[in-house]
Protein backbone atom coordinates (compact mmCIF):
# COMPACT_ATOMS: atom_id res chain seq x y z
CA UNK A 1 0.00 0.00 0.00
CA UNK A 2 1.27 3.45 -0.64
CA UNK A 3 2.33 5.48 1.79
CA UNK A 4 0.05 8.18 1.07
CA UNK A 5 -2.54 5.90 1.44
CA UNK A 6 -2.13 4.89 4.99
CA UNK A 7 -0.79 8.62 6.46
CA UNK A 8 -3.10 11.33 5.64
CA UNK A 9 -2.43 14.75 6.73
CA UNK A 10 0.70 14.34 6.95
CA UNK A 11 3.06 17.39 5.53
CA UNK A 12 6.39 15.41 6.26
CA UNK A 13 7.40 19.24 8.12
CA UNK A 14 8.69 18.37 11.75
CA UNK A 15 7.32 21.75 13.19
CA UNK A 16 3.88 21.98 11.13
CA UNK A 17 3.03 18.19 11.87
CA UNK A 18 3.37 18.39 15.49
CA UNK A 19 1.54 21.47 15.77
CA UNK A 20 -1.15 20.04 13.83
CA UNK A 21 -0.53 17.19 16.43
CA UNK A 22 -2.22 19.30 19.56
CA UNK A 23 -4.35 21.54 17.54
CA UNK A 24 -7.78 19.34 18.64
CA UNK A 25 -8.88 18.62 21.81
CA UNK A 26 -9.49 14.73 21.26
CA UNK A 27 -5.44 14.98 20.63
CA UNK A 28 -4.63 17.23 23.45
CA UNK A 29 -6.62 14.99 25.86
CA UNK A 30 -5.61 11.62 23.73
CA UNK A 31 -1.89 13.06 24.60
CA UNK A 32 -2.05 13.78 27.71
CA UNK A 33 -4.12 10.60 28.87
CA UNK A 34 -1.32 8.49 27.11
CA UNK A 35 1.24 10.15 29.20
CA UNK A 36 -0.37 9.34 32.46
CA UNK A 37 -0.99 5.93 31.16
CA UNK A 38 2.67 5.08 30.17
CA UNK A 39 4.27 6.52 33.54
CA UNK A 40 2.13 4.03 35.25
CA UNK A 41 2.70 1.13 33.14
CA UNK A 42 6.56 1.57 32.93
CA UNK A 43 6.44 1.89 36.70
CA UNK A 44 4.40 -0.75 37.34
CA UNK A 45 5.63 -3.20 34.58
CA UNK A 46 9.27 -3.05 35.44
CA UNK A 47 7.80 -4.83 39.07
CA UNK A 48 5.39 -7.33 37.32
CA UNK A 49 8.23 -8.20 34.77
CA UNK A 50 10.74 -8.63 37.69
CA UNK A 51 8.33 -10.65 40.12
CA UNK A 52 7.24 -12.78 36.79
CA UNK A 53 3.88 -12.00 37.21
CA UNK A 54 3.08 -11.21 33.62
CA UNK A 55 0.65 -14.14 33.08
CA UNK A 56 -1.03 -12.19 36.78
CA UNK A 57 -0.89 -9.02 34.42
CA UNK A 58 -2.94 -10.93 31.44
CA UNK A 59 -5.45 -12.20 33.52
CA UNK A 60 -6.45 -9.19 34.88
CA UNK A 61 -6.16 -7.29 31.20
CA UNK A 62 -9.24 -9.34 30.38
CA UNK A 63 -10.81 -8.63 33.61
CA UNK A 64 -11.11 -5.42 32.21
CA UNK A 65 -12.86 -6.28 29.57
CA UNK A 66 -15.18 -8.16 31.98
CA UNK A 67 -15.67 -5.34 33.73
CA UNK A 68 -16.47 -3.26 30.83
CA UNK A 69 -18.95 -5.54 29.30
CA UNK A 70 -20.26 -5.77 32.82
CA UNK A 71 -20.69 -1.59 33.18
CA UNK A 72 -22.41 -1.38 29.64
CA UNK A 73 -24.61 -4.04 31.15
CA UNK A 74 -25.98 -2.20 34.16
CA UNK A 75 -25.36 0.76 32.11
CA UNK A 76 -22.61 2.94 34.76
CA UNK A 77 -19.68 4.35 32.93
CA UNK A 78 -16.93 1.85 31.29
CA UNK A 79 -14.23 3.28 33.44
CA UNK A 80 -15.64 2.83 36.45
CA UNK A 81 -16.12 -0.94 35.34
CA UNK A 82 -12.52 -1.18 34.30
CA UNK A 83 -11.43 -0.06 37.94
CA UNK A 84 -13.75 -2.63 40.31
CA UNK A 85 -13.29 -5.30 37.77
CA UNK A 86 -9.34 -5.12 37.76
CA UNK A 87 -9.74 -4.89 41.57
CA UNK A 88 -11.81 -7.19 42.20
CA UNK A 89 -9.93 -9.55 40.07
CA UNK A 90 -6.53 -8.78 41.83
CA UNK A 91 -8.04 -9.64 45.08
CA UNK A 92 -9.51 -12.98 43.47
CA UNK A 93 -6.18 -13.85 42.30
CA UNK A 94 -4.36 -13.34 45.20
CA UNK A 95 -7.13 -15.49 46.98
CA UNK A 96 -6.97 -18.40 44.38
CA UNK A 97 -3.11 -18.30 44.49
CA UNK A 98 -2.38 -17.85 48.31
CA UNK A 99 1.32 -18.10 48.97
CA UNK A 100 3.50 -17.39 46.27
CA UNK A 101 6.24 -20.36 47.02
CA UNK A 102 4.69 -22.68 44.21
CA UNK A 103 4.77 -20.97 40.83
CA UNK A 104 2.44 -23.98 38.96
CA UNK A 105 0.18 -24.11 41.52
CA UNK A 106 -0.55 -20.27 41.47
CA UNK A 107 -0.47 -20.01 37.50
CA UNK A 108 -3.19 -22.73 37.50
CA UNK A 109 -5.09 -20.67 39.91
CA UNK A 110 -4.65 -17.97 37.57
CA UNK A 111 -5.72 -19.39 34.33
CA UNK A 112 -8.71 -20.65 36.16
CA UNK A 113 -9.89 -17.16 37.20
CA UNK A 114 -9.16 -15.81 33.61
CA UNK A 115 -11.22 -18.67 32.30
CA UNK A 116 -13.61 -17.41 34.34
CA UNK A 117 -13.41 -13.39 33.59
CA UNK A 118 -13.75 -14.19 29.85
CA UNK A 119 -16.96 -16.44 30.13
CA UNK A 120 -18.30 -14.10 32.25
CA UNK A 121 -17.69 -11.03 30.14
CA UNK A 122 -18.72 -12.85 27.29
CA UNK A 123 -22.35 -13.61 29.46
CA UNK A 124 -22.58 -9.69 30.11
CA UNK A 125 -21.91 -8.95 26.10
CA UNK A 126 -24.69 -11.53 25.16
CA UNK A 127 -27.23 -10.53 27.84
CA UNK A 128 -26.52 -6.55 27.16
CA UNK A 129 -29.40 -5.55 24.59
CA UNK A 130 -28.20 -2.78 22.83
CA UNK A 131 -26.07 -1.97 19.86
CA UNK A 132 -22.78 -3.26 20.93
CA UNK A 133 -20.38 -1.08 18.81
CA UNK A 134 -17.93 0.23 20.82
CA UNK A 135 -16.69 -3.85 21.12
CA UNK A 136 -13.51 -3.66 18.77
CA UNK A 137 -12.63 -0.34 21.37
CA UNK A 138 -13.05 -2.18 24.19
CA UNK A 139 -10.56 -4.99 23.05
CA UNK A 140 -8.29 -3.34 20.65
CA UNK A 141 -8.01 0.39 22.15
CA UNK A 142 -9.64 3.90 21.45
CA UNK A 143 -7.88 7.22 21.28
CA UNK A 144 -10.53 9.62 19.96
CA UNK A 145 -13.11 9.99 22.83
CA UNK A 146 -10.99 10.86 25.59
CA UNK A 147 -12.75 13.17 27.62
CA UNK A 148 -10.80 15.89 29.54
CA UNK A 149 -13.05 14.58 33.30
CA UNK A 150 -11.62 11.21 31.67
CA UNK A 151 -8.05 12.73 32.14
CA UNK A 152 -8.49 14.09 35.27
CA UNK A 153 -9.82 10.47 36.93
CA UNK A 154 -6.13 9.07 34.99
CA UNK A 155 -4.27 11.43 37.00
CA UNK A 156 -6.27 11.07 40.10
CA UNK A 157 -5.70 7.16 40.41
CA UNK A 158 -2.57 7.19 38.91
CA UNK A 159 -0.80 9.71 41.08
CA UNK A 160 -1.76 7.95 44.56
CA UNK A 161 -1.12 4.48 43.08
CA UNK A 162 2.30 5.85 42.04
CA UNK A 163 3.35 7.15 45.55
CA UNK A 164 2.27 4.24 47.22
CA UNK A 165 5.01 2.12 45.06
CA UNK A 166 7.64 4.93 45.61
CA UNK A 167 7.25 4.41 49.24
CA UNK A 168 7.04 0.51 49.12
CA UNK A 169 9.76 0.30 46.54
CA UNK A 170 12.49 -0.78 48.53
CA UNK A 171 10.50 -3.63 50.97
CA UNK A 172 8.72 -4.73 47.41
CA UNK A 173 12.51 -4.87 45.71
CA UNK A 174 13.68 -7.48 48.11
CA UNK A 175 10.41 -9.28 48.48
CA UNK A 176 10.25 -9.70 44.46
CA UNK A 177 14.06 -10.64 44.39
CA UNK A 178 14.02 -13.30 47.31
CA UNK A 179 10.99 -13.89 49.20
CA UNK A 180 12.64 -16.07 52.22
CA UNK A 181 14.72 -13.37 52.60
CA UNK A 182 12.79 -10.76 52.97
CA UNK A 183 10.50 -12.64 54.95
CA UNK A 184 13.31 -13.47 57.21
CA UNK A 185 14.20 -9.92 57.77
CA UNK A 186 10.78 -8.94 59.30
CA UNK A 187 9.17 -8.03 55.28
CA UNK A 188 5.54 -9.03 55.33
CA UNK A 189 6.02 -10.37 52.22
CA UNK A 190 2.19 -11.82 51.56
CA UNK A 191 0.69 -8.30 52.63
CA UNK A 192 3.24 -6.98 49.60
CA UNK A 193 1.69 -9.53 46.85
CA UNK A 194 -1.80 -8.31 47.25
CA UNK A 195 -0.92 -4.96 47.39
CA UNK A 196 1.33 -5.48 44.44
CA UNK A 197 -1.68 -6.83 42.62
CA UNK A 198 -3.87 -4.45 43.53
CA UNK A 199 -1.53 -1.61 42.31
CA UNK A 200 -1.34 -4.07 39.00
CA UNK A 201 -4.87 -4.00 38.39
CA UNK A 202 -5.38 -0.84 38.58
CA UNK A 203 -2.36 -0.06 36.16
CA UNK A 204 -4.25 -2.70 33.77
CA UNK A 205 -7.56 -0.37 34.35
CA UNK A 206 -5.68 2.99 33.57
CA UNK A 207 -3.69 1.02 29.94
CA UNK A 208 -7.10 -0.50 29.08
CA UNK A 209 -8.81 2.65 28.71
CA UNK A 210 -6.00 3.49 25.25
CA UNK A 211 -4.88 0.15 24.32
CA UNK A 212 -8.55 -1.59 24.93
CA UNK A 213 -8.05 -5.01 26.83
CA UNK A 214 -6.65 -6.93 25.18
CA UNK A 215 -3.19 -4.95 24.38
CA UNK A 216 -2.60 -3.69 27.57
CA UNK A 217 0.54 -5.65 27.54
CA UNK A 218 2.51 -3.54 24.59
CA UNK A 219 2.61 -0.89 27.39
CA UNK A 220 2.24 -2.80 30.30
CA UNK A 221 5.46 -5.65 29.55
CA UNK A 222 7.15 -5.07 26.39
CA UNK A 223 8.96 -1.59 27.62
CA UNK A 224 9.69 -3.24 31.02
CA UNK A 225 11.18 -6.17 29.60
CA UNK A 226 13.20 -4.71 27.28
CA UNK A 227 14.56 -1.94 30.27
CA UNK A 228 15.25 -5.09 32.08
CA UNK A 229 17.60 -6.01 29.43
CA UNK A 230 19.38 -2.88 28.76
CA UNK A 231 20.06 -2.43 32.53
CA UNK A 232 19.53 -4.54 36.16
CA UNK A 233 20.02 -1.85 38.11
CA UNK A 234 16.68 -0.61 39.48
CA UNK A 235 16.75 3.02 39.92
CA UNK A 236 17.95 3.02 36.08
CA UNK A 237 15.19 0.17 34.97
CA UNK A 238 12.20 2.04 36.34
CA UNK A 239 13.31 5.24 34.50
CA UNK A 240 14.13 3.16 31.18
CA UNK A 241 10.80 1.20 31.19
CA UNK A 242 9.21 4.75 32.15
CA UNK A 243 11.17 6.57 29.19
CA UNK A 244 10.36 3.44 26.43
CA UNK A 245 6.72 3.47 27.29
CA UNK A 246 6.43 6.97 26.83
CA UNK A 247 8.22 6.74 23.77
CA UNK A 248 5.51 3.90 22.18
CA UNK A 249 2.55 5.96 23.31
CA UNK A 250 3.54 9.30 21.76
CA UNK A 251 5.04 7.63 18.66
CA UNK A 252 2.00 5.14 18.65
CA UNK A 253 -0.30 8.41 19.02
CA UNK A 254 1.03 10.20 16.43
CA UNK A 255 0.99 7.14 13.71
CA UNK A 256 -2.07 6.82 14.38
CA UNK A 257 -3.23 10.36 13.79
CA UNK A 258 -1.88 10.77 10.59
CA UNK A 259 -2.64 7.09 9.50
CA UNK A 260 -6.09 5.14 8.83
CA UNK A 261 -4.56 1.96 10.96
CA UNK A 262 -5.62 2.11 14.66
CA UNK A 263 -4.40 3.01 17.71
CA UNK A 264 -3.95 -0.25 19.37
CA UNK A 265 -1.73 -1.68 15.88
CA UNK A 266 0.79 1.12 15.79
CA UNK A 267 1.13 1.49 20.07
CA UNK A 268 2.08 -2.61 19.95
CA UNK A 269 4.12 -2.40 16.60
CA UNK A 270 5.95 0.08 17.98
CA UNK A 271 6.45 -1.09 21.05
CA UNK A 272 7.36 -4.62 19.90
CA UNK A 273 10.21 -2.84 17.24
CA UNK A 274 11.75 -1.50 20.45
CA UNK A 275 11.56 -4.86 22.65
CA UNK A 276 13.75 -6.51 19.17
CA UNK A 277 16.15 -3.99 19.33
CA UNK A 278 16.65 -4.08 23.05
CA UNK A 279 17.06 -7.71 22.41
CA UNK A 280 18.95 -7.59 19.15
CA UNK A 281 21.37 -4.91 21.32
CA UNK A 282 22.08 -6.60 24.43
CA UNK B 1 -6.62 22.66 7.74
CA UNK B 2 -5.98 24.92 4.41
CA UNK B 3 -9.08 23.99 2.84
CA UNK B 4 -11.01 24.29 6.23
CA UNK B 5 -9.25 27.98 6.58
CA UNK B 6 -10.68 28.56 3.00
CA UNK B 7 -13.64 27.03 3.68
CA UNK B 8 -14.36 29.55 7.19
CA UNK B 9 -13.24 32.68 4.97
CA UNK B 10 -15.91 32.32 2.01
CA UNK B 11 -18.04 32.17 5.07
CA UNK B 12 -19.66 29.06 4.78
CA UNK B 13 -21.57 27.50 7.47
CA UNK B 14 -19.21 23.75 8.40
CA UNK B 15 -21.51 21.14 8.95
CA UNK B 16 -20.70 17.76 10.08
CA UNK B 17 -23.24 14.97 9.93
CA UNK B 18 -22.67 11.19 11.46
CA UNK B 19 -24.45 9.84 8.68
CA UNK B 20 -24.95 10.90 4.62
CA UNK B 21 -28.75 10.33 4.64
CA UNK B 22 -28.59 13.46 7.91
CA UNK B 23 -26.03 14.69 6.02
CA UNK B 24 -28.24 15.04 2.15
CA UNK B 25 -30.75 16.87 4.23
CA UNK B 26 -28.38 19.80 5.60
CA UNK B 27 -26.67 19.69 2.12
CA UNK B 28 -30.20 20.72 0.13
CA UNK B 29 -31.38 23.10 3.06
CA UNK B 30 -27.78 24.98 3.03
CA UNK B 31 -27.57 25.03 -0.43
CA UNK B 32 -24.02 27.59 -1.64
CA UNK B 33 -23.95 28.76 2.38
CA UNK B 34 -23.20 25.42 3.95
CA UNK B 35 -20.08 22.97 3.27
CA UNK B 36 -21.38 19.37 4.49
CA UNK B 37 -19.31 16.76 5.22
CA UNK B 38 -20.62 12.69 6.38
CA UNK B 39 -19.11 10.16 8.65
CA UNK B 40 -20.53 7.10 7.60
CA UNK B 41 -21.40 7.04 3.72
CA UNK B 42 -20.39 3.50 2.81
CA UNK B 43 -23.48 1.87 1.59
CA UNK B 44 -21.48 -1.71 1.40
CA UNK B 45 -20.41 -1.37 5.48
CA UNK B 46 -22.83 -1.51 8.46
CA UNK B 47 -23.17 1.44 9.92
CA UNK B 48 -24.09 0.06 13.29
CA UNK B 49 -20.94 -1.21 13.46
CA UNK B 50 -18.81 2.13 12.46
CA UNK B 51 -15.51 2.86 14.40
CA UNK B 52 -14.50 6.59 13.81
CA UNK B 53 -11.04 7.91 12.58
CA UNK B 54 -9.24 10.86 13.65
CA UNK B 55 -10.21 12.07 10.16
CA UNK B 56 -13.68 12.12 11.60
CA UNK B 57 -12.37 13.39 15.21
CA UNK B 58 -10.27 16.60 13.25
CA UNK B 59 -13.89 17.06 11.48
CA UNK B 60 -16.07 16.81 14.92
CA UNK B 61 -13.51 19.61 16.70
CA UNK B 62 -14.08 21.84 13.40
CA UNK B 63 -17.57 21.90 12.72
CA UNK B 64 -20.10 24.74 13.27
CA UNK B 65 -23.10 22.34 13.09
CA UNK B 66 -23.11 18.60 14.26
CA UNK B 67 -26.16 16.19 13.52
CA UNK B 68 -25.98 12.97 14.98
CA UNK B 69 -28.72 10.29 14.68
CA UNK B 70 -27.91 9.41 18.65
CA UNK B 71 -30.66 6.46 20.35
CA UNK B 72 -27.23 4.33 20.51
CA UNK B 73 -27.32 4.27 16.64
CA UNK B 74 -23.91 6.31 16.77
CA UNK B 75 -22.51 6.23 20.12
CA UNK B 76 -19.02 6.46 18.56
CA UNK B 77 -20.26 10.45 17.39
CA UNK B 78 -21.03 10.90 21.21
CA UNK B 79 -17.97 10.67 22.25
CA UNK B 80 -15.60 12.71 19.58
CA UNK B 81 -18.88 15.30 20.77
CA UNK B 82 -17.64 15.16 24.33
CA UNK B 83 -13.93 14.52 23.64
CA UNK B 84 -14.12 17.61 21.66
CA UNK B 85 -15.60 20.82 23.55
CA UNK B 86 -16.71 24.05 21.00
CA UNK B 87 -18.08 26.81 21.64
CA UNK B 88 -20.91 28.65 19.75
CA UNK B 89 -21.26 24.88 18.08
CA UNK B 90 -24.74 23.58 17.61
CA UNK B 91 -25.34 19.74 18.00
CA UNK B 92 -28.88 18.25 16.24
CA UNK B 93 -29.64 15.25 17.92
CA UNK B 94 -32.36 13.75 16.09
CA UNK B 95 -32.87 11.03 18.94
CA UNK B 96 -33.97 13.93 21.46
CA UNK B 97 -35.39 16.35 18.85
CA UNK B 98 -38.36 13.78 18.29
CA UNK B 99 -38.41 12.42 21.37
CA UNK B 100 -37.71 8.55 20.69
CA UNK B 101 -36.63 7.01 23.70
CA UNK B 102 -33.34 5.35 24.52
CA UNK B 103 -32.91 1.67 23.18
CA UNK B 104 -36.11 1.88 20.89
CA UNK B 105 -35.66 2.00 16.99
CA UNK B 106 -32.94 4.49 16.22
CA UNK B 107 -33.75 4.11 12.72
CA UNK B 108 -35.64 7.66 12.79
CA UNK B 109 -34.91 8.77 9.28
CA UNK B 110 -37.50 6.00 7.94
CA UNK B 111 -40.40 8.01 9.42
CA UNK B 112 -41.43 10.92 6.74
CA UNK B 113 -42.45 12.95 10.34
CA UNK B 114 -39.10 12.81 11.30
CA UNK B 115 -37.58 13.81 8.67
CA UNK B 116 -39.77 16.79 8.49
CA UNK B 117 -38.59 17.65 12.21
CA UNK B 118 -35.40 17.08 11.49
CA UNK B 119 -35.49 19.78 8.46
CA UNK B 120 -37.16 22.25 10.04
CA UNK B 121 -34.05 22.16 12.82
CA UNK B 122 -31.06 22.19 10.61
CA UNK B 123 -32.90 25.54 9.02
CA UNK B 124 -33.38 26.94 12.73
CA UNK B 125 -29.84 26.25 13.21
CA UNK B 126 -28.52 28.09 10.17
CA UNK B 127 -30.35 30.61 10.97
CA UNK B 128 -28.71 31.00 14.47
CA UNK B 129 -25.36 30.50 12.64
CA UNK B 130 -25.73 33.00 9.36
CA UNK B 131 -28.59 35.60 10.32
CA UNK B 132 -28.02 37.36 7.51
CA UNK B 133 -28.68 34.45 5.42
CA UNK B 134 -32.11 33.49 6.64
CA UNK B 135 -34.18 34.88 3.34
CA UNK B 136 -32.13 32.32 1.59
CA UNK B 137 -32.56 29.13 3.84
CA UNK B 138 -36.27 30.05 4.33
CA UNK B 139 -36.88 29.43 0.17
CA UNK B 140 -34.50 26.96 0.58
CA UNK B 141 -36.08 24.92 3.62
CA UNK B 142 -39.97 25.54 1.54
CA UNK B 143 -38.27 23.90 -1.61
CA UNK B 144 -37.45 20.72 0.22
CA UNK B 145 -40.56 20.50 2.07
CA UNK B 146 -43.06 21.10 -1.62
CA UNK B 147 -40.58 20.21 -4.39
CA UNK B 148 -38.11 17.75 -3.34
CA UNK B 149 -40.37 15.86 -1.37
CA UNK B 150 -42.97 15.81 -3.25
CA UNK B 151 -42.64 12.43 -5.09
CA UNK B 152 -41.74 10.49 -1.51
CA UNK B 153 -45.02 12.03 0.02
CA UNK B 154 -47.21 11.04 -3.54
CA UNK B 155 -45.53 6.80 -3.31
CA UNK B 156 -45.94 7.35 0.64
CA UNK B 157 -50.00 8.46 0.26
CA UNK B 158 -50.50 6.05 -2.76
CA UNK B 159 -48.89 3.10 -1.17
CA UNK B 160 -50.81 3.49 1.78
CA UNK B 161 -54.31 4.15 -0.12
CA UNK B 162 -53.49 0.91 -2.66
CA UNK B 163 -51.97 -1.22 -0.29
CA UNK B 164 -53.00 -0.87 3.59
CA UNK B 165 -53.35 -3.71 5.57
CA UNK B 166 -50.99 -5.81 3.22
CA UNK B 167 -49.13 -8.44 5.41
CA UNK B 168 -45.07 -8.05 4.56
CA UNK B 169 -41.99 -9.30 6.90
CA UNK B 170 -38.72 -7.38 6.94
CA UNK B 171 -35.50 -8.68 7.74
CA UNK B 172 -34.51 -5.85 10.49
CA UNK B 173 -36.00 -2.98 12.44
CA UNK B 174 -35.45 -0.45 10.25
CA UNK B 175 -38.48 -1.21 8.13
CA UNK B 176 -40.81 -1.12 11.18
CA UNK B 177 -41.21 2.76 11.19
CA UNK B 178 -42.19 2.90 7.37
CA UNK B 179 -44.19 0.26 7.33
CA UNK B 180 -46.44 2.13 10.15
CA UNK B 181 -46.77 4.66 8.11
CA UNK B 182 -47.31 3.22 4.98
CA UNK B 183 -50.32 1.30 7.19
CA UNK B 184 -48.52 -2.42 6.40
CA UNK B 185 -48.61 -4.97 8.34
CA UNK B 186 -45.48 -6.27 9.50
CA UNK B 187 -45.95 -10.04 10.69
CA UNK B 188 -41.86 -10.72 11.69
CA UNK B 189 -41.94 -11.49 15.23
CA UNK B 190 -40.13 -7.59 16.59
CA UNK B 191 -37.62 -9.65 18.82
CA UNK B 192 -36.36 -11.00 15.64
CA UNK B 193 -36.17 -7.34 13.89
CA UNK B 194 -34.73 -5.59 17.13
CA UNK B 195 -32.15 -8.71 17.36
CA UNK B 196 -30.71 -8.53 14.41
CA UNK B 197 -30.21 -4.64 14.71
CA UNK B 198 -28.59 -5.10 17.11
CA UNK B 199 -26.33 -7.71 16.35
CA UNK B 200 -27.29 -10.29 18.96
CA UNK B 201 -28.59 -14.08 18.17
CA UNK B 202 -32.33 -14.56 16.74
CA UNK B 203 -34.09 -16.90 18.70
CA UNK B 204 -34.79 -20.41 16.85
CA UNK B 205 -38.42 -19.90 17.60
CA UNK B 206 -38.65 -16.46 15.80
CA UNK B 207 -36.63 -17.85 13.00
CA UNK B 208 -39.29 -20.76 12.66
CA UNK B 209 -41.86 -18.27 12.65
CA UNK B 210 -40.19 -16.80 9.71
CA UNK B 211 -39.93 -19.71 7.72
CA UNK B 212 -43.48 -20.93 8.24
CA UNK B 213 -44.62 -17.47 7.19
CA UNK B 214 -42.64 -17.83 4.04
CA UNK B 215 -43.56 -21.44 3.41
CA UNK B 216 -47.29 -20.31 4.17
CA UNK B 217 -46.98 -17.34 1.96
CA UNK B 218 -48.49 -15.65 4.54
CA UNK B 219 -46.57 -12.41 3.79
CA UNK B 220 -46.93 -10.71 0.27
CA UNK B 221 -43.27 -9.18 0.49
CA UNK B 222 -39.89 -9.85 1.91
CA UNK B 223 -37.98 -6.61 3.15
CA UNK B 224 -34.60 -7.13 3.10
CA UNK B 225 -31.88 -4.50 4.60
CA UNK B 226 -28.86 -5.32 2.49
CA UNK B 227 -26.41 -3.29 4.59
CA UNK B 228 -27.22 -6.15 7.54
CA UNK B 229 -27.30 -8.93 6.82
CA UNK B 230 -26.43 -11.85 8.87
CA UNK B 231 -26.06 -15.39 7.34
CA UNK B 232 -29.69 -16.10 8.97
CA UNK B 233 -31.04 -13.01 7.38
CA UNK B 234 -29.20 -14.08 3.53
CA UNK B 235 -30.84 -17.70 4.24
CA UNK B 236 -34.04 -16.69 4.84
CA UNK B 237 -33.90 -13.74 1.94
CA UNK B 238 -32.85 -16.46 -0.55
CA UNK B 239 -35.93 -18.97 1.39
CA UNK B 240 -38.64 -16.04 -0.02
CA UNK B 241 -36.85 -16.10 -3.25
CA UNK B 242 -37.28 -19.46 -3.84
CA UNK B 243 -40.80 -19.28 -2.63
CA UNK B 244 -41.63 -16.59 -5.30
CA UNK B 245 -42.38 -13.95 -2.25
CA UNK B 246 -40.59 -10.93 -4.42
CA UNK B 247 -38.24 -9.35 -2.13
CA UNK B 248 -37.31 -5.55 -1.97
CA UNK B 249 -33.83 -4.61 -1.10
CA UNK B 250 -33.53 -1.28 1.43
CA UNK B 251 -30.16 0.07 2.61
CA UNK B 252 -29.14 2.15 5.72
CA UNK B 253 -27.26 5.03 4.27
CA UNK B 254 -27.74 6.81 1.03
CA UNK B 255 -27.36 4.38 -2.16
CA UNK B 256 -25.67 5.19 -4.41
CA UNK B 257 -23.67 7.25 -1.30
CA UNK B 258 -24.22 10.46 -3.93
CA UNK B 259 -27.66 10.20 -4.40
CA UNK B 260 -30.17 12.66 -2.44
CA UNK B 261 -32.22 11.68 0.75
CA UNK B 262 -35.71 11.67 -1.65
CA UNK B 263 -34.17 9.99 -5.18
CA UNK B 264 -33.08 6.94 -2.77
CA UNK B 265 -36.21 7.10 -0.06
CA UNK B 266 -38.55 7.15 -3.99
CA UNK B 267 -36.43 4.64 -5.61
CA UNK B 268 -37.07 2.18 -2.75
CA UNK B 269 -40.80 3.19 -2.20
CA UNK B 270 -40.97 2.45 -6.43
CA UNK B 271 -39.88 -1.26 -5.57
CA UNK B 272 -41.87 -1.86 -2.64
CA UNK B 273 -44.95 -0.75 -4.40
CA UNK B 274 -44.13 -2.94 -7.90
CA UNK B 275 -43.45 -5.87 -5.42
CA UNK B 276 -46.93 -5.23 -3.44
CA UNK B 277 -48.56 -5.05 -7.33
CA UNK B 278 -47.43 -8.45 -8.50
CA UNK B 279 -49.08 -9.97 -5.27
Amino acid sequence: MPTSAVFTGLDWHPVHDARELVAYPFMQHALAAGTIVAVTAGVVGWFMVLRRQSFAGHTLSLTAFTGASAAGLAGVPVIAGYYLACGAGAVALAAASGSRRSLSRESAATGSVQALALALGFLFISLYHGLLSDLDSLLFGTFLGVTRDQVLVLLLVAAPTLALVAVAARPLLYASVDPDVAGAAGIRVRLLGLGFLLVLGISVAETAQITGALLVFALLVTPAAAAHRITARPVAGVAVSVALALAVTWTGLALAYFSVYPVGFWITSVAFAVYVVARAAT
Amino acid sequence: MHALAALLAAGQIHVVAAENMWGSLAAQLGGSRVRVTSVVASPAADPHDYEPTAVDARGFATAQLLIVNGDGYDAWASKLIAANPVSGRIVLTVGDLVGARTGGNPHLWYSPANVRTVAAAITRAYAKLDPTSTPYFRALASRFRTNALAQYDHLIAAIRRRFGGAPVGASESIFAPLARTLGLRLLTPPSFLQAISEGSEPTAGDITTIDRQIARREIDVWVYNAQNSTPDVARLTSRARADRIPVVTITETLAPANATFEQWQVRQLKALELALARR
